[in-house]
């Protein structure tokens, strides 16, 4: 990650195209854009990608039976666990197949899921069955006795958006996108020659045309360019991660009523913690990632109404992301659009399911580039393989005791709850994972159940070793978020 | 059958591991070695740099890093053999372990008897549902010790402390000590968590204010944190609407509990007592899989380190009769039950073959009171706190007295 590069004062160069926002949707057309022979660079505001509102999420990647009729995102997630699972591949991530159970808890939601079943069909997607209350207990002992029946979905999955966006930008950058973090739009001014410069925190590019996937400050980006019609609607969603001891309690993405105010759901992680959610809120604010113990209790209440034998006591952690809609579709669909304003400018305003239909964004935002007359054609040279690093947990014995004689550091755990090792650590950070916050979410030190009360101070010296910086220099996560207010004495 | 590659195998060497070690040792187990994670031995003592460890043990007054290289030096006197850096990864029903170290990579062992001593881990943020945001400066009080006292790191420069366990009345003194402003320790509770003596020592003797029936009802900052609101709780620990308050400061400790780590011990099969927040063992700390004992901060999170060091001892007394296959029960045994006003007790059984040392905790703040065992025995007491582990010896004698068909004591307390 090319984290210090400087930008110069003036332009640094100009480019074919700049994409803004390194969310999963903007490191996912970045990572498409890489296939051509153009200049490209993805930037973000955030010390490392999947920083915005990626990281929030409950991370499923869905079939289309969410997506109402004649919708483009209906369009756009057709397929999509299958892309995912191609992609996982390439990129050396994990996807974790899970099955949905979209249950009806009384007869009179049987309606529901049939519709469900139906809409999805309606999308061209493949896979459903509706089941009876013997076979849901078969597939999930613990769900509750009320389920009547249940729209059972094969073949989905589970990710860790922020691993992915990483993945996603590091492969981009291998076939030459570059990438500036921390790096804020300011401005974006017409130029001649229909070129944009976009004015950043660290300097102005200069650009031909622009993606805006600033995700929830897409509003702010359109502004710019006197899109004064782009709208974002903003709610906020809680939920919470149980301790990985309940993991077993619930195999299946389970599903029950949605709401105003709530997504009833239950599912596995990526990683094989559980995740509960989601209760929603009304909020105006972008920042508002709080959690409230009323939003706690509402989280269990959902939850256990579909798996009783959840506790609150193995909540390790609780977390909210703002979800935005937008006010131009009215029916709550994707509003991918080139600007009114500006020439090959195209907004890329997504919402739920918004992870699930990267892939397809990206393609689509590909076609509308190349059709708009932006020149696109293929390098020869394009990389579709990026290689991560083995996991030590996850590796088999034999896998284990290679990875320790190529590495000894990885012999040396230095996350207990989650068994993160110090080569896996120091790898990231080699590879551009310069905060604390970064770190746990690529390595996943500091997200297990004592929630880095360990292994956060042994973190701490590897970033300030690896970065090269003092220990009171290292932050959180990017700013001022210092994890020391200096050293002792000062 | 399965060779044993360890007599012994003992998890963590924290004062309940290398008290466990040493008695095992002087008792003549040979084949023995003791697993540390970290990279000296000592458990969490080496940063415990104030002093009131081992009045008990020693008869003086000693810092953790003293406690602790007291018992370090016995262990490398008798030549233990203790590993380094060196992880448990997963312990079978069957005894075996999975170890990995940097320097040895990954091996197996199969183990005559075990002792785990792997102690406790704070409870975090996450568990707490505390609103706000998520910026820097929220640390866990064991955390902030860690960055000053090994690191050398200041965590912050004004702080307010939640909960009022001993590691935060103690972060509370070494912080202010250290030049930093110490602006509230609060405690939704009537009453302090930790020790009395920890309560005028670290909060009264430095003017730091000390809110009871008080938490804090949002954290506040976006990158680094900028303050707290904390509001009053009623008797039933709810919050008062109105009576919020904001206190700005940059740092934010945790002392809200501890939580037995035992996640090795549920891998082995073992139920967890959700009292103490251990596995179930008897007066040697044998677990209900003979030859797995367990010890100190794992089987109840103990105030006091000379009692966990003696648990160890206790462990390793009874490792010595397994291996030795000495008959190590006879007579029935006898189940000790937690009865009226007593929140816990450890061990939860025991044999009649000896002298049962019984920890338990008190519900609520009592004024004088006794402690009742069954109907054998009463210990009056000039007081007792949640935070206090009260101890009540069970004469070997005593126990022999009871007839075949008593299966169970109950403990109970009373104010008098």
């Amino acid at each position: 990650m090319n984290n210090e590069i400087p930008v110069q004062e003036g332009y640094s160069g100009e480019y074919d195209i700049i994409v803004i926002g390194a969310g999963i949707i903007g490191s996912m057309i970045a990572r498409e854009l890489s296939r051509f022979q153009i200049r490209g660079a993805l930037i973000d505001k955030e010390p490392f990608p999947g920083f915005g509102v990626t990281k929030s999420g409950m991370a499923q990647i869905h079939s289309t039976d969410f997506c109402p009729p004649g919708t483009l995102k209906g369009k756009l997630c057709l397929d999509a666990p299958a892309k995912f699972k191609r992609l996982a591949g390439l990129l050396d991530v994990t996807y974790r197949e899970v099955d949905e159970l979209w249950l009806a808890l009384e007869s009179s939601q049987i309606a529901n899921i049939e519709a469900a079943k139906e809409r999805g069909e309606g999308h061209g997607a493949t896979g459903y069955e509706i089941i009876g209350a013997e076979r849901i207990r078969e597939l999930e002992p613990h769900v509750t006795e009320k389920a009547v029946s249940a729209l059972y979905i094969r073949g989905l999955g589970v990710i860790h958006p922020t691993e992915w966006s990483f993945a996603l930008t590091e492969n981009a950058a291998q076939n030459g996108i570059e990438t500036y973090f921390n790096t804020s739009v300011l401005n974006i001014q017409k130029a001649e020659n229909r070129q944009y410069v976009i004015q950043t925190s660290r300097g102005a590019f200069k650009t031909k045309s622009i993606v805006n996937a600033a995700g929830l400050f897409a509003d702010e980006i359109a502004w710019m360019v006197q899109d004064h019609h782009i709208r974002l609607t903003l709610r906020k969603g809680s939920v919470a991660i149980l301790d990985k001891s309940v993991s077993h309690l619930v195999r299946h993405m389970i599903f029950g009523t949605f709401s105003e105010t709530h997504s009833q759901n239950v599912a596995p992680t990526a990683h094989g913690n559980l995740i509960l959610g989601i209760h929603y809120t009304k909020t105006d604010n972008k920042g508002d990632t709080s959690v409230d113990r009323e939003g706690i209790e509402k989280i269990m209440k959902l939850a256990r109404e579909l798996v009783p034998a959840l506790s609150k006591r193995d909540i390790i952690t609780s977390f909210a992301g703002i979800m935005a809609g937008n006010t131009m579709t009215g029916n709550g669909d994707f509003y991918i659009a080139p600007s009114e304003h500006a020439p090959d400018l195209i907004h890329v305003i997504a919402g739920a399911p918004g992870l699930t239909a990267a892939p397809g964004i990206a393609e689509l935002v590909v076609k509308m580039l190349s059709d708009a007359g932006i020149e696109l054609e293929e390098k020869k040279a394009f990389q579709e393989k990026r290689k991560g690093w083995p996991l030590f947990s996850a590796a088999l014995l034999d896998k284990q005791k290679e990875m320790i004689a190529s590495n000894p550091k990885f012999g040396h755990i230095v996350c207990r709850c989650e068994q993160v090792t110090e080569g896996e650590v120091t790898e990231a950070i080699h590879r551009g994972a310069g905060t604390l916050d970064a770190v746990k979410h690529v390595t996943r030190a500091g997200m297990g159940r004592c929630q880095g009360g360990f292994c956060g101070s042994i973190v701490l010296g590897l970033l300030s070793r690896g970065l090269g910086i003092p220990p009171q220099e290292v932050t959180k996560k990017g700013g001022r978020s210092f994890i020391a207010e200096g050293a002792m004495g000062e | 059958m399965k060779k044993d590659d360890l007599d012994l195998a003992i998890i963590g060497s924290g004062p309940s591991g290398l008290a466990a070690a040493v008695k095992a040792r002087q008792k003549g187990i040979k084949n023995l070695v003791v697993f540390e994670r970290d990279e000296r031995p000592g458990g969490i003592l080496p940063q415990c740099i104030h002093s009131g460890f081992g009045l008990e043990k020693f008869k003086e007054e000693l810092t953790g890093p003293e406690y602790a290289n007291r018992y370090i030096k016995m262990a490398q006197d008798l030549g233990i053999d203790i590993q380094l850096d060196s992880t448990v990864l997963e312990l079978g029903k069957d005894r075996s372990i999975k170890v990995v170290s940097e320097n040895k990579g990954i091996r197996t062992y199969n183990c005559k008897t075990l002792v785990l001593a792997m102690g406790c881990r704070e409870r975090a943020r996450g568990s707490l549902d505390i609103p706000g945001t998520r910026p820097a400066g929220i640390f866990t009080a064991g955390q902030a010790q860690r960055l000053i006292n090994i690191e050398g790191l200041m965590p912050g420069k004004e702080a307010v402390i939640l909960g009022s366990g001993d590691i935060g009345m103690i972060m509370a003194r070494r912080l202010t000590l250290e030049g930093a402003q110490v602006k509230a320790v609060l405690e939704i509770l009537p009453y302090t968590s930790g020790l009395i003596r920890n309560e005028v020592q670290c909060l009264h003797d430095f003017n730091i204010p000390l809110l009871l029936e008080h938490t804090v009802a949002e954290i506040h900052g976006e990158y680094r944190v900028e303050g707290v609101t904390v509001i009053r709780v009623d008797q039933r620990r709810n919050p008062i609407p109105g009576s919020e308050r904001f206190i700005s400061c940059d740092t934010l400790l945790l002392s809200v509990g501890l939580i037995p780590e035992n996640e090795l011990t549920k891998m082995a099969g073992l139920a967890i007592d959700l009292s103490s927040g251990g596995p179930y063992v008897d007066e040697l700390m044998e677990t209900r899989t003979p030859g797995l004992f367990a010890c100190g901060n794992v089987l109840h999170v103990s105030d006091m380190v000379d009692n966990v060091s003696l648990e160890g001892e206790l462990a390793a007394e009874g490792a010595f009769l397994r291996i030795n296959d000495k008959g190590y029960v006879s007579g029935g045994i006898i189940d000790l039950k937690a009865d009226s006003g007593i929140s816990q007790v450890v061990p939860q059984r025991c044999t009649r073959e000896r002298d049962v040392w019984l920890n338990l905790r008190v519900r609520d703040p009592m004024g004088k009171m006794k402690i009742h065992v069954g109907d054998i025995m009463k210990t009056t007491f000039a007081s007792a706190r949640p935070g206090e582990m009260i101890r009540v010896k069970i004469p070997k004698k005593a126990l022999q007295e009871l007839g075949p068909a008593d299966t169970t004591l109950k403990l109970r307390c009373e104010e008098v």
